[in-house]
């Protein structure tokens, strides 16, 4: 077993029509999930909180959930290529259209990192929080620092990530992508703990033993073309219960994967 | 809250570009003399301020990456150059999957993007040559830093507004005691950019003149851009040390800061409990001192509980202006100057120092022994990072 090793305690996710984990084990879309509710966000939070950061509060509160983590000390890792590109693309549009003044509200959340900030605030957590971006990378990198964390003894971490649509303008020549976020709690290993174990790390496709390699989840190319499709791919196969190899990005990024394994 | 135990990073080199030049010859002429970098910003603007525009010549890109060209990488790749040796040498003792690249931006190809879209809205079409994959998005820099220095490690950039270089320090520290890796380039870039000159000038946190953080009738910050690097390895020959990285959150407001700095106190009590160090082993802070009436009081509520009275604190960001996402990289390499000089350079902008600002702000250069500096930077979403940095 790897020393940077750890456990998954918890897993969740959000899609269009998809609104938690069981909804899609079960293949089970539901029209009325068309728009992310922000579980994880206070009432005021998740008003001001876009479309990206009510999902990934979705999914985090699934996670949290099925972790017995405390929301209001748990070390937050959240991941985005994108982030609130549309916020800032509808300021920019703003900008260069009118002669309007710019909203203060709509600026304080075009960071990257409102999502976290947000969660943080909603749920008083005063401890670790960041937001980061790799772009296909994004699941790899977010669970390598998720995974830093935990080795640090600073207890359960999670690790979420997300990205809202493509901005459609921006990538007229590139495949287009949908809302998704999803994520885990990853904990110190624990072998009295029935719970997957984890292990991140570079294995170019060359390299990998196609015997290993776990199917990716079966999703339409709208979701296969996230940046953040590998998150989605290593959610399935731990609600699966699958051992093997996820690759967690789909070809564009630098080749990292996730050994899971169950007790 | 857990003090997560760490081995001190140790730093083999850094570089630094901002408003003040290019480089730590350029930047120790500035600070010396009291010389600022802000000056009237020339991005086309319905209002008057100052800005901290990098005036240095940016190298081109090789061909290959030619098609990533952006103000950004080109920024990269300068503070690249400056951090040649250094690098070379890590690259003969480490592998390059053993070499990570962690960078903190608040922008990343933010600056192209408002220009292609401004074409858009005016033509109907994107200027050739833009290509949001290649120069807009956080992954764009980080491929041309990773083939400019030959880093093959895990890459990526934390996102975090104004905090956004300093935690890439403590993410290294955490690969390098999980034995992911056993060097990174850290720290951070950011450019000027008309969104953001007018979103904070929609919050009223801008100054319209040079920012005169500490100062009583301070107005606001001046936007800089710049950027630092930092090469840290396991093991080496280190040109300082940090030893301690306090990262926490205010939970409090998206944009303002806790009226006591009470995350602010948090981070910079981590950053010295993590680091076995007292109050009374600070030398100096490199406060975040942004200029805001409301950042600056809370800073110093907080900073007046850790260190012990006429300890100096001064604010930088009078000399670049606030470097944004590149503030805590910035902030990191210009508070190196004071441990390697031996001098603090005068808080620009803050004499008279505001009476309700119970530090010791110096408005003079002072000589001294500086062997251990903690800098703070705080940011949207309420987050804060404290670096602690001290002479081998």
């Amino acid at each position: 077993m790897k020393t940077t090793t750890v456990n998954v305690t918890g897993i969740g996710l959000w899609m269009p029509r998809y609104r938690d984990v069981a909804a899609w084990l079960e293949a089970r879309p539901d029209d009325a999930d068309l728009n992310p509710l922000g579980r994880a966000l206070d009432r005021s939070n998740r008003r001001r909180a876009g479309v990206l950061g009510r999902a990934i509060a979705d999914a985090a509160a699934q996670a949290l959930e099925g972790a017995g983590a405390d929301p209001s000390t748990v070390p937050t890792v959240v991941g985005s290529s994108i982030g609130e590109a549309a916020t800032m693309i509808g300021l920019l549009d703003k900008m260069w259209r009118t002669t309007e003044p710019m909203s203060p509200a709509a600026f304080t959340v075009s960071v990257h990192n409102a999502a976290s900030g947000l969660l943080s605030i909603s749920n008083k957590n005063r401890g670790y929080t960041t937001s980061l971006a790799a772009d296909e990378d994004t699941p790899a990198m977010a669970l390598l620092e998720g995974i830093g964390l935990a080795l640090e003894g600073v207890g359960p971490v999670l690790v979420v990530c997300g990205d809202e649509h493509a901005p459609r303008d921006l990538v007229q020549d590139l495949p287009q992508w949908e809302l998704l976020a999803a994520g885990v709690v990853v904990a110190p290993l624990d072998p009295s703990v029935r719970a997957a174990r984890l292990h991140v790390h570079a294995l170019p496709p060359e390299m990998r033993d196609p015997a290993r390699i776990l199917p990716p989840a079966a999703v339409d190319c709208e979701f296969a073309h996230s940046p953040q499709v590998g998150m989605l791919d290593l959610v399935d196969a731990l609600a699966r219960g699958r051992s093997g190899l996820v690759a967690l990005d789909r070809g564009l990024g630098r080749g990292y994967v996730a050994a899971i394994e169950f007790p | 809250m857990v003090v997560p135990k760490r081995q001190p990073l140790l730093v083999t080199g850094y570089s630094i570009v901002s408003a003040l030049g290019a480089g730590r010859a350029e930047h120790l002429a500035a600070l010396s003399a009291g010389r600022t970098g802000l000056a009237p910003c020339t991005i086309p603007l319905p209002f008057e301020t100052y800005s901290g525009q990098v005036r240095a010549e940016l190298p081109e890109l090789p061909p290959a990456l030619q098609a990533r060209t952006t103000r950004i990488a080109g920024m990269a790749a300068l503070l690249l150059e400056d951090l040649a040796e250094p690098l070379r040498r890590a690259r003969e003792r480490w592998r390059p999957e053993r070499i990570a690249v962690l960078l903190g931006t608040s922008t990343a190809g933010a600056e192209s993007t408002e220009d292609a879209y401004r074409a858009f809205v005016e033509t109907g079409s994107f200027p050739r040559g833009y290509h949001f994959r290649y120069q807009h998005t956080f992954g764009a820099v980080l491929h041309v830093i990773a083939e400019l220095s030959g880093a093959r490690g895990p890459a990526w950039m934390a996102s975090t507004a104004c905090t956004s270089s300093g935690k890439p320090f403590a993410s290294a520290a955490r690969l390098m005691a999980a034995d992911v890796i056993d060097a990174a380039i850290v720290g951070g870039i950011d450019t000027l950019c008309a969104l953001t000159l007018r979103g904070f000038q929609s919050l009223q946190a801008l100054d319209y003149g040079p920012c005169r953080p500490f100062h009583p009738d301070r107005g606001g910050i001046s936007i800089g851009e710049g950027g630092a690097f930092a090469l840290v390895e396991r093991t080496g020959d280190p040109r300082l040390l940090v030893t301690g990285i306090g990262e926490t959150s205010d939970a409090f407001h998206i944009s303002a800061p806790h009226p006591e700095g009470a995350g602010a106190l948090s981070a910079m009590r981590l950053a010295l409990q993590q680091a076995g160090r007292a109050p009374e082993d600070v030398d100096h802070v490199n406060a975040h001192g942004t200029g805001t009436r409301l950042n600056d009081i809370a800073e110093a509520k907080a900073i007046a509980q850790v260190v012990r009275p006429g300890t100096p604190v001064i604010s930088t960001k009078g000399y670049t202006g606030h470097t944004l996402g590149a503030a805590a990289a910035v902030e990191f390499a210009l508070a190196a100057l004071v441990v390697e000089e031996q001098w603090v350079p005068r808080s620009l902008g803050a004499g008279p120092v505001d009476p309700e600002i119970q530090l010791d702000v110096p408005t003079e250069l002072r000589r001294g022994r500086f062997r251990s500096v903690l800098s703070n930077s705080f940011a949207f979403g309420g987050n804060n990072v404290s670096l602690l940095l001290e002479a081998p």
